[in-house]
């Protein structure tokens, strides 16, 4: 992160300068990419950079020039981060479509490391449920006759794993 | 949408804006407050007996209590309204001021002397009126530090309600202390901790709703 030379972009943006403003939104709507690509599915991570973008732009006015710019951009990316595990748990009965599905590139290995390790915490039936039906793309009665559950053990597994997913990434958020 | 049109018009939105100042937003709470407490002044709610309370060292032990515990809760809560301020180390710190606080207040109220003795002292149907009334009470600083988060950027939605309903209560509780006849330490730990507690519950619960981004 460039520090030093985001914070003046950021100083001229509250002033009102425009150049430097597009300036740092797009150096820093390409940080949030890498940002969010470590941490989410491909398919969510552009959204999520947008998403944080917005945020960065209506609330521009609590960023305090004589503090540095980095941790005060890494605290929004990290707070749109935890919102976008909490809709995910909010989404947990939806099957997943096509467009979610892992591409095989870099980019998703990434992903889906992050995402690994996160789920390496959870308990395995708990993590497993989540990996068929929500990584894999599964039914949950697929899902059930896969890891010899009942259906509704199966739903209860992946709500309960990514509402604790949540508060994982909350926590390891708050300590970085 | 697209990543340029995302640029394009926010670019265009651009307006040149003032930035948070924390010691803008102390004033603001300290107005508030301080309207709040001349309000009840102003409408005779001040206690008659105050002067002669004022030589008992359990009145001065409230008011120092209640508005340190307000200033510092109401700073932090203030200063956790930037997102890369994280208040959980303050709250352990906060947590110890109380308890100190609370601890002076038991030294200086001697011993309870049995159960009917605290029953006596604790004289619940005017206890509950007590917390009640501090409910009440902190509901204007309670508004004005949500309206401030709300235009802040909070990252902590578990701890800064906390904060913001710990702030509102002690604050409560100090205007209260002008209109209560009781100067009983016990009784003012357990029925102003209560209201202080109810406070802080609400403002757990129904805060993270509003104050989220």
């Amino acid at each position: 992160m460039a520090d030093e030379h985001w914070r003046s972009l950021m100083m001229a943006a509250q002033a009102g300068e425009t150049s430097a403003y597009r300036r740092l939104l797009v150096e820093v709507g390409s940080w949030l990419n890498a940002y969010y690509s470590r941490r989410l599915p491909p398919g969510m991570a552009d959204d999520a950079a947008q998403e944080a973008l917005l945020t960065l732009h209506a609330k521009r006015h609590t960023y305090d020039p004589s503090k540095p710019f980095g941790p005060w951009l890494a605290a929004i990316a990290r707070y749109k981060w935890i919102d976008r595990l909490r809709a995910m748990k909010g989404a947990a009965m939806e099957e997943l479509s096509d467009a979610l599905a892992v591409r095989d590139c870099a980019e998703a290995a990434q992903s889906a490391r992050s995402l690994e390790a996160l789920l390496s915490r959870l308990k395995p039936a708990q993590a497993n449920a989540i990996r068929l039906v929500k990584l894999e793309g599964l039914s949950i009665r697929e899902a059930a006759d896969k890891l010899g559950q009942t259906v509704s053990l199966v739903k209860v597994n992946i709500h309960r794993g990514l509402k604790q997913l949540s508060e994982l990434a909350q926590e390891e958020g708050h300590e970085i | 949408m697209r990543y340029d049109t995302l640029i394009d018009r926010l670019t265009e939105d651009l307006r040149p804006v003032r930035h948070r100042r924390f010691w803008v937003d102390m004033v603001i709470m300290a107005l508030i407050s301080a309207v709040e407490l001349g309000l009840l002044f102003a409408v005779g709610i001040a206690h008659l007996s105050m002067h002669r309370m004022a030589t008992q060292p359990t009145l001065w032990w409230r008011l120092a209590s209640l508005g340190l515990i307000s200033l510092v809760s109401g700073a932090l809560a203030i200063r956790s309204f930037d997102p890369a301020y994280s208040p959980r180390g303050a709250l352990r710190w906060l947590a110890l001021i109380v308890a100190i606080c609370v601890a002076f207040g038991l030294l200086m109220g001697g011993a309870p002397g049995g159960l009917a003795g605290i029953a006596r002292r604790l004289d619940w149907t005017s206890g509950v009126q007590c917390a009640y009334k501090i409910v009440l009470l902190s509901v204007p600083p309670l508004i004005g530090l949500a309206l401030l988060g709300r235009r802040g950027a909070p990252t902590d939605l578990r701890r800064t309600p906390l904060l913001i309903g710990l702030a509102a209560a002690a604050w409560g509780a100090f205007a209260f202390v002008f209109a209560c006849p009781f100067n009983d330490p016990l009784y003012i730990i357990v029925w102003y901790g209560a209201g202080c507690a109810l406070v802080m519950a609400l403002a757990r619960f129904i805060l993270p709703r509003f104050a989220r981004w």
